[in-house]
């Protein structure tokens, strides 16, 4: 009863990183790129099966679903040096291969049609496990595939199997730069709206600050997508290694993520990785870009797990737990008791770092809801001008010029906004309660004549 | 009559020696010849009757003139003959050699007799034969003298021919030393004779410490002789392992013991027997080496402590033949002692370390029975958790027994020596009436012999202790995320009733927030509980504890260090008897967290109840559907009942929490006050933001 993870990749941004993540784990596991286990690989402690099965004594199977609307990403994959890591049975190619088109409509539909494929896909790589965890998710919101077959994953997930994990790996696009993707804001407002009602933990990897990062910290000029994508990768094998090397604390995943989503809605988290210590860590985290604005010093944090790799003395731990305290170099919630989290970690014995001790944080920050901001202002821009929309309305759930899920998913990602917001005062306990003509969707319609005692 | 007489003899004696020097006329041998006369007129007997008789009292044997007398306690010269006074006190002084001879005597021949009794022991007998030897020197004396006393004293005025014959007077001069060591034989005869073994030996050493030359050298050779059985068990006892001591005279005890409880109880130091020149650590060391060959061979069953006690004999520069060593070479003890320790010391740890993997059961324990191994208590309290909910006495210990194997074969616990796994049991505490599986469930460990000498019984007890707490809170933890994820974010529950109207959706989503806030308060102090207890209480303790042992020079090193460990976790998990009431109310704390859980679970499922119920009804809104309680009042009586329901609810979890920030808050507040272990990081992670304190302040 390994609580085994499913991992689903979806797109071309979902299989990029994915790969670079089963390149990871193969790596700090010694497993071979052909999924044998290395010879070398005999030291015990680590826990294989979390995310692959065996196929027999010596080879390594990742659960994973790949899948895709176009050929391009994963032929590469099948063609790689790694096509024989992955179960073949496990991939996904719709027929046409034509994709989706950079439009979310249209990947939400395909997914649709093509749901028995893949869900059949999913229920046996469910069945084949004892204990299923839940599933991660890795894909990009901008796009078409990622975004639209994901946003239905993730929905049909929800549905079938509602008491296991949702996580997704979630990209979102750049913001300083113009996307080549016009439509993002639209594919990104809808996808929001699922990863709000169907996911359970959803770790932004927030391009621009990717980017910085790699720039800042890694000291790389231009970084690269591989460069990048490898960044992703390391934080996604970091932000597991608790599973992966059971310890005295969180050795599941759902363990790992209450401590983190105290709020269920908030459930969007920030990382930072930094191959030093936890001090540094905390002012190295990867905030977004719109974090560093005056409303930034508003902002507060509901929760912080710096997941440490390495050989660290647990008394440094409390030290720097210390000085950042009194310092006070992080602000915290005000309605609810919250501290910093420290789980150490081994590292793989198999992998040779310059850094004798890496660090990965992962917190859930109210500076997020400015992303949102973002997301929504964006979209508000192009649906005043109504622009693009035709592309939409060719597929069902916005035929007839039925545009009510763009509306809903505005107002539910303007209630997301409104939480995180919220999250930053103390009075949050009594928040959507003093009014309420202007609490969450503020959609209720007041039909029911209640007696008023009843809502004391 | 006699006063004058004797008055006036020291009178004409003094003159005469003044007159010698003025009297050309041979005054002198006049004066002598009527000294000699005056003499006769005093005294029956002849001086040379006396002088044997005295010899004959210093054998012990009553003389002609010369007898015992028991009220006086001594020798003296008989009433009825006639002697001047000062002869009488000078054979009086003279015979006390005899009485002291008489007392040695009757004590070396007492032991002699008595020999194989159990009071007189090995340097019992050593002392006698010490002391026979140091009489027969003094047989020889007597021989010489009583050989001497057959010349006649010639008179005063004789021309003195020869030099050997023997008056009072000269043998008072030859009795001067022989008395005094007489006296001293005596005096330990005396002070010895209820003592033996060590006990002897070290009063005998107490006597030694002499300022006079003479006594100092014949102390030291009696006492080399006295202590060479002593010498010779500490030998035979620190190379070999064998308490030879039939007759209870050595300073180590050893009683029939247990393997287990060998190292502990079975050997012990007889501070009686311990003789003063060996110091109190020198005693321990000897002690423990001689413990640890017994261990060794007894409990560890091993041979290898013969090589290294050959080594150590070797480096010491002794034979490990017998005797050898003697009183007065305690440097030379002590330096055998310190090699044999040494190297003895070393491979018993070598052998605990290496053949029964001491470091490797002291992991084990830590992983299995302290909840190192994660995933394995992960998966056992899964699958020991339903049963565990049943009432005690219904529980099978096999079926608990199966499927902690089955907790070892699916977690990372089955790549551990299969050796180390066959070790780990259920163990079912003994229960009373209304007790669940959960109060008595616990894990036992036997790490079998030689180890149980460190986890004994009592040692095993309190890492059941351990074992229960930790369990606990696990279990508490376990249901906290058993409750976040009934209430994780995509549950369609989170989000229902949001689409309600007016005062129901007011009070379902206070009464959701209700829950979730008092989960994260309760979220933040169990996990903030369990990161104290891994980092400050069980990986602090381990480091220190993994420190010591590599600093352990010897099995009671290694002994200490792991009941330090121990005591260290007990005090720190709040386990001590000084923190009971700490205690008490985190286990207040854990019985309203896993209330918290059950009010949750009702909410949620009462939630979905609600939701499945309205769905049903939007389906089958005309249809006439069957009477079910929720539906069949219509929309009106829906909302109606969940508000009910809600109100019900809400004010359950308000009593919780309610009772929860007052237990909460007089725990955080006896924090401080535990004076004997340092809790500051566990306040400090508790209040991290402050809460806690601003909470205060505001009240």
């Amino acid at each position: 009863m390994p609580r085994e993870i499913i991992t689903l990749q979806v797109g071309q941004c979902g299989n990029q990183i994915g790969m670079e993540f089963w390149k990871q784990l193969c790596l700090e596991h010694g497993i071979s790129k052909d999924g044998i286990l290395e010879d070398f690989a005999t030291q015990g402690g680590d826990r294989k099966d979390v995310f692959f099965y065996q196929a027999d004594d010596q080879h390594y199977v990742p659960r994973a679903l790949l899948m895709d609307l176009e050929p391009r990403v994963i032929n590469g994959i099948q063609n790689g040096e790694y096509r024989n890591l992955y179960n073949h049975e496990n991939v996904f190619l719709s027929d046409h291969g034509g994709g989706a088109g950079n439009n979310w409509a249209s990947g939400y539909h395909q997914g649709e049609q093509v749901q028995e494929d893949i869900m059949d896909m999913i229920d046996r790589e469910a069945d084949g496990s004892d204990s299923l965890e839940g599933f991660v998710l890795c894909h990009s919101i901008a796009g078409g595939t990622g975004s639209g077959m994901g946003s239905y994953l993730l929905e049909t997930l929800n549905d079938r199997y509602s008491k296991k994990l949702v996580q997704t790996y979630s990209v979102f696009p750049n913001q300083m730069e113009t996307s080549d993707v016009v439509v993002q804001p639209y594919n990104s407002l809808l996808t929001l709206k699922r990863l709000t009602l169907n996911a359970d933990c959803v770790v932004v990897l927030d391009n621009t600050a990717l980017n910085r990062i790699a720039v800042e910290r890694l000291h790389l000029s231009n970084p690269t997508f591989a460069q990048t994508n490898s960044l992703v990768s390391t934080v996604m094998s970091a932000s597991t290694t608790t599973l992966r090397y059971p310890g005295y604390m969180n050795n599941d995943l759902v363990g790992l993520l209450a401590s983190l989503i105290p709020t269920p809605r908030c459930h969007f988290l920030m990382t930072g990785y930094t191959p030093l210590t936890v001090e540094r860590q905390t002012k190295n985290i990867m905030v977004s870009s719109y974090a560093r604005t005056k409303e930034a010093s508003q902002a507060k944090y509901i929760s912080i797990l710096n997941i440490i790799q390495g050989e660290v003395d647990p008394t440094q731990v409390h030290e720097s737990l210390q000085r950042i305290r009194e310092r006070k170099l992080v602000n915290f919630i005000e309605w609810g008791p919250a501290s910093i989290q420290v789980a150490l970690s081994r590292k793989s014995p198999y992998v040779q770092t310059a850094h004798r001790v890496s660090g990965l944080m992962l917190a859930s920050h109210t500076s997020i809801r400015h992303l949102f901001s973002k997301c929504l202002s964006q979209y508000e821009k192009l649906r005043k001008k109504q622009a693009f929309l035709d592309n939409y309305r060719k597929f069902p759930m916005f035929a007839d010029n039925d545009l009510s899920e763009f509306d809903e998913s505005r107002e539910i990602i303007e209630s997301l906004v409104d939480e995180y917001k919220a999250c930053e005062s103390p009075d949050y306990i009594k928040w959507g309660m003093e009014d309420p003509d202007s609490i969450l969707t503020g959609e209720g319609s007041a039909t029911g004549a209640l007696d008023p005692k009843l809502s004391t | 009559m006699l006063m004058v007489g004797y008055l006036m003899y020291m009178a004409i004696r003094v003159m005469g020696v003044l007159l010698v020097s003025k009297d050309p006329e041979n005054f002198r041998e006049i004066a002598f010849r009527e000294f000699g006369g005056l003499l006769k007129e005093e005294s029956e007997v002849n001086e040379g009757v006396l002088v044997r008789d005295v010899l004959y009292a210093c054998q012990g044997i009553d003389g002609k003139c010369v007898k015992f007398d028991k009220s006086l306690d001594g020798y003296v010269v008989l009433d009825s003959v006639k002697v001047p006074r000062a002869t009488r006190i000078m054979v009086r002084k003279l015979c006390e050699l005899g009485w002291l001879f008489k007392k040695v005597k009757g004590y070396v021949s007492e032991s002699m007799d008595k020999f194989p009794a159990e009071e007189v022991g090995t340097v019992g007998q050593a002392f006698c034969a010490a002391l026979q030897d140091e009489l027969s020197e003094y047989y020889k004396l007597l021989a010489v003298l009583e050989a001497q006393s057959m010349n006649p004293i010639p008179m005063v005025s004789e021309v003195v021919s020869s030099g050997n014959y023997l008056s009072l007077r000269r043998l008072s001069v030859w009795f001067a030393e022989p008395t005094v060591k007489m006296r001293l034989m005596a005096v330990l005869v005396d002070s010895c004779k209820v003592m033996k073994g060590g006990a002897m030996a070290g009063a005998i050493h107490h006597h030694a410490q002499h300022g006079d030359s003479l006594v100092q050298e014949f102390m030291r050779r009696l006492l080399r002789r006295v202590c060479s059985p002593l010498f010779e068990m500490v030998r035979s006892w620190v190379l070999e392992g064998e308490l030879d001591d039939i007759y209870a005279e050595f300073f180590v005890l050893g009683q029939p013991v247990k393997a287990e409880s060998l190292w502990r109880d079975g050997y012990r130091l007889h501070s009686g027997m311990l003789p003063s020149f060996i110091s109190q650590s020198l005693a321990q060391r000897i002690l423990r080496t001689g413990k640890s060959i017994n261990f060794l061979r007894v409990c560890c069953e091993d041979q290898g402590w013969a090589d290294a006690a050959v080594e150590a004999a070797a480096a010491a520069g002794t034979t490990t033949r017998r005797g050898g060593l003697g009183y007065g070479e305690t440097d030379a003890l002590e330096t055998l002692v310190m090699e044999a320790a040494k190297r003895i010391d070393k491979h018993l740890l070598d052998v605990m370390y290496k053949q029964y993997k001491f470091r490797e059961h002291c992991l084990t324990i830590k992983r299995y029975l302290l909840l190192g191994q994660g995933d394995f208590v992960q998966y056992l309290m899964d699958i020991v958790g339903p049963e565990l909910s049943e009432p005690a006495n219904t529980l099978s210990s096999f079926k608990l027994a199966g499927l902690l194997e089955s907790a070892v074969r699916s977690s990372n616990a089955q790549y551990d020596d299969p050796n180390m796994l066959d070790r780990l049991r259920v163990k079912m505490m003994p229960h009373g009436t209304g007790d669940r599986g959960w109060d008595v469930f616990s894990l036992e460990y036997d790490a079998g012999v030689p180890l149980n000498t460190v986890f004994t019984e009592s040692v095993m007890a309190r890492y059941l202790r351990i074992f229960n707490f930790l369990w606990k809170l696990r279990r508490v933890e376990h249901n906290l995320i058993g409750a976040w994820k009934t209430m994780k974010p995509n549950r369609i529950t989170s989000h229902f009733l949001t689409k309600q109207e007016g005062a129901v959706k007011l009070q379902f989503i206070s009464t959701l927030r209700r829950c979730q806030v008092l989960w994260v308060e309760m979220n933040h102090f169990v996990s903030n509980l369990q990161y104290y207890i891994m980092f400050e209480v069980l990986e602090v303790s381990w480091a220190n504890f993994v420190d010591e042992m590599e600093a352990a020079k010897d099995l009671d090193d290694l002994l200490a260090a792991h009941d330090k460990y121990l005591l260290s976790i007990v005090e720190k998990s709040l386990l001590g008897e000084r923190s009971h009431s700490l205690f008490k109310t985190l286990f207040v704390l854990f019985d309203l967290i896993l209330q918290f859980r059950s009010h949750a679970d009702r909410l949620y499922e009462g939630i979905h109840e609600l939701q499945a119920r309205s769905k049903s009804k939007l389906k089958s809104s005309n249809e006439s559907s069957e009477a079910g309680s929720w539906v069949s009042g219509g929309r009106k009586a829906l909302t109606q009942r969940a508000a009910e329901f809600l109100r019900d609810i809400r004010e359950d979890l308000e009593a919780v929490a309610k009772e929860y920030s007052s237990s909460l808050e007089g725990f955080i507040a006896q924090l401080p006050m535990q004076q004997h272990v340092d809790l500051k990081f566990l306040l400090f992670r508790l209040d991290f933001t402050e809460f806690y304190t601003r909470l205060r302040l505001n009240k």
